[in-house]
């Protein structure tokens, strides 16, 4: 498939899968419907030439296509019923698609819907909303074809059964979900920013992927600021993407970071989505980390990152952002502060972070026996390569 | 679409308890019964409920290699037990839940929100 194709493909999945899904009240149903008339394009588009209107062209053939296979379908119970709903869909292809309503956000709610299991509300998401192929998220995700499509079957069946709607949820439901769906974005995003040099490049193509759709839902919901707070945190953390691995695989921590590997124009676009964010006057937990790593990228003062930090952990007290802050304090110069503030956390064992801040800490105060320890606590709870050899290289430095 | 909701609760809880207090505890989640059924009869007019007598009175039976055993409830060890249910036919999943969620038991024991088989 040429680029341009399969990027057409991809805006116009969700479109179409939206509106089919709207009239057929089932997602499977739709995808169906929608993955024939694909198919046709495929046959069709590179002979004929690609049509004045590709999502008017797929909305109608996948109409059509779905009528003749109601109409093959002899004991379906709501035959009469979807058919005359169907007909009710646009048939000519060169209408405008615009003119038919948008279901594009209903379809992300629906993929994100809290009944899921997480990763089924990833893998339907980037399926649904974001129209890669199975192939391409079971390889991003490092699990089987027969796995994922496994999982996107259940996922479609629960829908089902359970009565999932297929909607934008009413006001009085949206600051709950809201969140869900920037969640499944930010999962998206850090499955692939958390790839390392060596692994392929369709991982890595999860964040761009993360930022459309953060994109879309920005387009999608004008006045939501974590929308934008989101979309801002991720083009700043993209913008550095380059810098966070030196040369033999080692992971770079901020503060070594060589700032001419960062990505200017993200950082100028992370920086200005982030000004609309907080125009809107609503400060949430995406829009404050979008804050501190716009500090980092413009070089703001530590206390300034520290005080942006105990904000975060007013409206969001979990123990990573207690850890976060007590490292940004310290860095602002107060490393017993910070290393008493990494005592108090709870509910964090197991995590090799942890001990990783603490034995930094200690050895900054030339406490190296204690440093030590806690670099062994941390090797035990990580294999993660570039992450050990770091430890390890920490470790001897304190003489361990 | 038709859900079960499923009301589970710790009844121990009322185990050894005087009438008085029994009575007291009834009239204080009162309140909460009576936004419920307003709730309910708006969101489903046909909606209906029943109450089980305690799972302690329960009795188990099984059929093991052609013979029926019988032995007293409750069948699982857990704490909470199914105390009562209602049928429901509802819009979708988010309006079961929010009916679910007005159960007086739901806050103090749990409730289960299960879609019907349809065929």
């Amino acid at each position: 498939m040429t680029l341009s194709l399969e990027a057409t493909f991809r805006e116009e999945w969700p479109r179409a899968v939206g509106i089919l899904t709207r009239v057929l009240g089932d997602l499977s149903l739709a995808e169906d419907a929608v993955q024939d008339a694909f198919a046709t394009a495929l046959e069709r588009w590179p002979r004929d030439g690609v049509p004045r209107s590709p999502g008017a062209w797929i909305v109608a053939t996948a109409r059509n296509g779905a009528i003749d296979r109601l109409r093959r379908e002899k004991t379906f119970a709501r035959k009469a019923e979807l058919l005359a709903r169907l007909e009710g869909v646009p048939a000519d292809e060169d209408a405008d698609v615009s003119s038919i309503p948008d279901e594009r956000l209903a379809l992300l709610f629906t993929c994100c819907h809290p009944a899921l299991a997480v990763d089924a509300r990833i893998a339907l998401t980037l399926r649904e909303v974001a129209g890669l192929q199975t192939p391409e998220i079971a390889r991003a995700f490092l699990v089987t074809e027969p796995a994922l499509a496994q999982r996107l079957v259940r996922a479609k069946r629960r829908l089902r059964e359970t009565g999932i709607p297929f909607r934008v949820p009413p006001d009085h439901l949206l600051p709950d979900r809201v969140p869900d769906v920037l969640r499944v974005l930010y999962l998206v995003f850090n499955e692939g920013y958390a790839a390392t040099a060596g692994e392929s490049l369709l991982r890595r193509d999860l964040c761009a992927e993360a930022i459309r759709l953060a994109k879309l839902v920005c387009v999608l919901m004008p006045d939501e600021p974590e929308a934008f707070g989101l979309l801002a945190l991720l083009l700043l953390q993209d913008a550095r993407r380059e810098a966070r691995v030196g040369d033999d695989g080692e992971l770079v921590l901020l503060g070594d970071q060589d700032r001419r590997l960062w990505d200017g124009a993200s950082i100028d676009e992370g920086l200005r989505v982030l000004r609309r964010a907080e125009s809107l006057r609503r400060p949430g937990p995406y829009q404050l980390q979008a804050a501190i790593a716009a500090g980092h990228a413009e070089g703001a003062a530590p206390h300034v990152i520290a005080a942006t930090y105990a904000a975060l952990e007013q409206i969001d007290p979990s123990p990573i952002v207690r850890l976060n802050r007590a490292v940004a304090v310290a860095l602002a110069g107060d490393v017993e502060e910070g290393l008493a503030l990494i005592e108090g956390i709870e509910g964090l064992d197991g995590y090799s972070y942890l001990p990783a801040a603490r034995a930094d800490l200690l050895r900054r105060l030339d406490r190296n026996a204690e440093a030590a320890a806690s670099y062994r606590e941390a090797l035990a709870l990580t294999d993660n390569a570039p992450e050990r050899r770091f430890l390890e290289r920490r470790l001897r430095g304190v003489g361990g | 679409m038709k859900y079960a909701l499923l009301v589970y609760s710790d009844q121990s809880d009322w185990d050894g308890i005087s009438e008085e207090q029994a009575a007291e505890r009834r009239a204080e989640s009162m309140p909460r019964w009576i936004t419920l059924f307003e709730e309910m009869g708006k969101a489903d007019p046909d909606a209906g409920g029943r109450e089980l007598v305690a799972a302690a009175e329960a009795k188990v039976v099984r059929v093991v290699d052609g013979e029926t055993v019988i032995t007293d409830g409750p069948f699982a060890e857990t704490k909470e037990q199914i105390g009562g249910l209602f049928l429901t036919t509802l819009p979708d999943l988010d309006e079961a839940i929010r009916i679910a969620s007005l159960v007086p038991a739901a806050e103090y024991g749990s409730m289960e929100v299960r879609p019907i088989v349809e065929r």
